[in-house]
């Protein structure tokens, strides 16, 4: 009888781990919605790399790209995805709702780019026609500032959406001087390299890729976050460590598997410019990276007033717990 | 105060209860508020008269205004003189219509952004964007306008020995005119349409860089106020084209 009982026991138990084990942590699972600003690209592997990593921890990181930053920012407003991804700092002093920054992805990456035929430095640039992404955007915010510190004036900004517009422009002509990202700049290098030069960017720093949610998201999804957090904290370090990691990664994870190979070529080379560069911080960008947005963005007129705190924009509690866990 | 007068106040009263009532919505839902990107209606209007006090407003204008009369002048030129063709050849009409046919129905939105591909991002492709939105419906509407005309009438000339040019002249254009007028009013509305997709889908200019400008820095209220004034100004444009449509061919003249 006892024997038979024991069985009994046993098998029961062995049931309830096999049925009550899945169903158990079914009910931890998380879903983050996540929204990107722009069509998913081979910029975005690091995040990629994450969302895996963070699906084994019980994470699941629903990633939809938005055609603008503007949509995905709305759509954290509304409610209708949990995170975002861009730095709209002037929506988010403006709304009522708290929304806070809580993981700067990667800082500006830009090269203000001329044709070498009319102008040599900033100073040549003073009275003359610029091309920049759009109105009140990141590439405008770094052209104005340094027309600042040069003390140039710009005849006009026109706005032209789309680096790859812009390098399209620069190479036929129609437009003499930019500012361009880090692809595009090495594409129209390559395709006419003694017509262009790169100007000097002095100090600019700032986020160009940062995490944002609603201040209530984030206070209810701690655990959730963090594990995010973590896992990007993890693959920033391994990047920065092995830029090729990204590139070997994408292989065994299946990532972007359409991927054409002209593209596939670009990766490595990309994250190790990125490295070389410094961009993608070691520790998720944190208070100084919050610093340094607050006056970029005030000097160039996006954020308004003056002693902008720090806890009135970013949210640090998830990447605190995640540094504390895996070291500064 | 005479009878007459009184269904004509009566009228201005609806209208401006109607009016009143759906502002009135309009402020109740962004009191509540549905979303919080979702401005009253105080303050759009609040926002509205900022920007046309700090010239914003009526400098976008001047800018959106420019792709949109080059565009409409040359649908109202080309565009009714083709269709005027289609309709009194057949050879045209059999090689032209079924492109127009398919510009009818084809999804603008979508097919402007090319037009960059091959115009660039200056003037030109806005220009283009208005004539492929207005210029299907002016053409098809100077094309019926020319082929409905009565057949009875067209006998009648010629039995009074009437030359073609004749029967061009004094009986079918004048037969067609007003279908050619409510062509350009339609042309026009699309024409509208067409300038503002091309302002927020090549690049921001205009009132389409006020909307894009303000949604990125959250000034909702602002944005409202673009996209209103947009549509108060279409409309305005819409409904005086349609009066002076009605006065200059009543009722009795287009069933002629």
């Amino acid at each position: 009888m006892r024997i038979k009982t024991m069985v009994a026991v046993t098998v029961a138990l062995l049931a309830c781990m096999f049925i009550g084990l899945p169903a158990g942590e079914a009910q931890t699972r998380t879903k983050i919605r996540y929204a990107l600003g722009d069509v998913i690209t081979t910029d975005d592997l690091q995040l990629l790399i994450a969302v895996e990593r963070a699906k084994t921890r019980g994470v699941d990181v629903e990633v939809t790209a938005f055609k603008s930053e503007e949509l995905a920012t709305q759509a954290v407003i509304n409610g209708q995805v949990d995170v975002g991804q861009g730095t709209p700092y002037a929506a988010i002093q403006k709304v009522s709702i708290p929304i806070r920054f809580f993981y700067q992805l990667y800082a500006l990456q830009f090269f203000p780019i001329v044709n070498k035929e009319f102008y040599k430095s900033w100073k040549d640039l003073d009275g003359q026609e610029i091309a920049v992404h759009a109105r009140g955007s990141g590439t405008e915010a770094i052209m104005n500032l340094v027309a600042k510190e040069q003390g140039i004036k710009y005849k006009s900004i026109s706005y032209v959406p789309g680096s790859e517009v812009r390098a399209l422009g620069l190479l036929r002509g129609t437009i003499k001087a930019t500012i361009l990202d880090v692809t595009n700049k090495n594409h129209v290098m390559k395709e006419a390299p003694d017509k262009f030069l790169i100007l000097p960017l002095g100090q600019v720093k700032a986020s160009d890729e940062a995490l944002f949610a609603t201040k209530d998201f984030l206070e209810k999804n701690h655990a959730a976050v963090t594990i995010l957090v973590e896992e990007l904290l993890k693959v920033s370090r391994e990047i920065n460590a092995n830029p090729k990691f990204v590139a070997e990664e994408r292989k065994r994870l299946g990532l972007l598997k359409d991927l054409p190979a002209k593209l596939e070529e670009d990766i490595t080379p990309y994250f190790q410019e990125a490295v070389r560069n410094g961009i993608i911080p070691n520790d998720g960008g944190a208070e100084r990276a919050a610093k340094d947005d607050l006056e970029f963005f005030r000097l160039s007129g996006h954020l308004k007033g003056e002693n902008l705190k720090v806890e009135d924009f970013w949210h640090l509690p998830p990447l605190k717990a995640g540094l504390a866990k895996l070291g500064n | 105060m005479s009878n007459t007068q009184r269904p004509a106040e009566r009228r201005l009263l609806w209208l401006l209860l109607s009016f009143a009532f759906a502002f009135g919505v309009w402020e109740v839902a962004g009191r509540w508020p549905i979303s919080v990107a979702f401005p009253t209606f105080s303050q759009t209007l609040l926002a509205m008269v900022r920007m046309v006090a700090d010239g914003s407003l009526p400098r976008a204008y001047l800018s959106t205004a420019q792709p949109l009369i080059i565009g409409f002048i040359i649908c109202g030129v080309i565009g009714v003189g083709f269709g005027i063709w289609m309709g009194l050849s057949r050879a045209v009409e059999w090689f032209s219509l079924p492109i127009f046919v398919i510009l009818q129905a084809a999804p603008m939105a979508a097919v402007i952004p090319l037009v960059t591909y091959i115009y660039g991002i200056g003037l030109t492709s806005k220009v283009l964007a208005v004539v492929a939105l207005a210029a299907p419906v002016i053409v098809m509407n100077s094309y019926k306008g020319i082929r409905n005309t009565n057949p009875s009438l067209i006998q009648m000339c010629r039995a009074f020995l009437g030359t073609r040019t004749q029967v061009v002249v004094k009986i079918i254009l004048p037969h067609a005119a007003a279908m050619i007028f409510t062509g350009l009013r339609l042309g026009l509305a699309m024409g509208f349409i067409g300038v503002v997709i091309a302002e927020l889908l090549i690049t921001p200019t205009g009132i389409g860089d006020l909307i894009t400008y303000h949604s990125s820095v959250a000034d909702f209220a602002e944005m409202f106020a673009a996209v209103v004034s947009i549509i108060l100004i279409a409309a305005v444009t819409i409904h005086a084209l349609e009066r002076l449509e009605r006065r200059l061919f009543p009722p009795e003249v287009r069933g002629s």
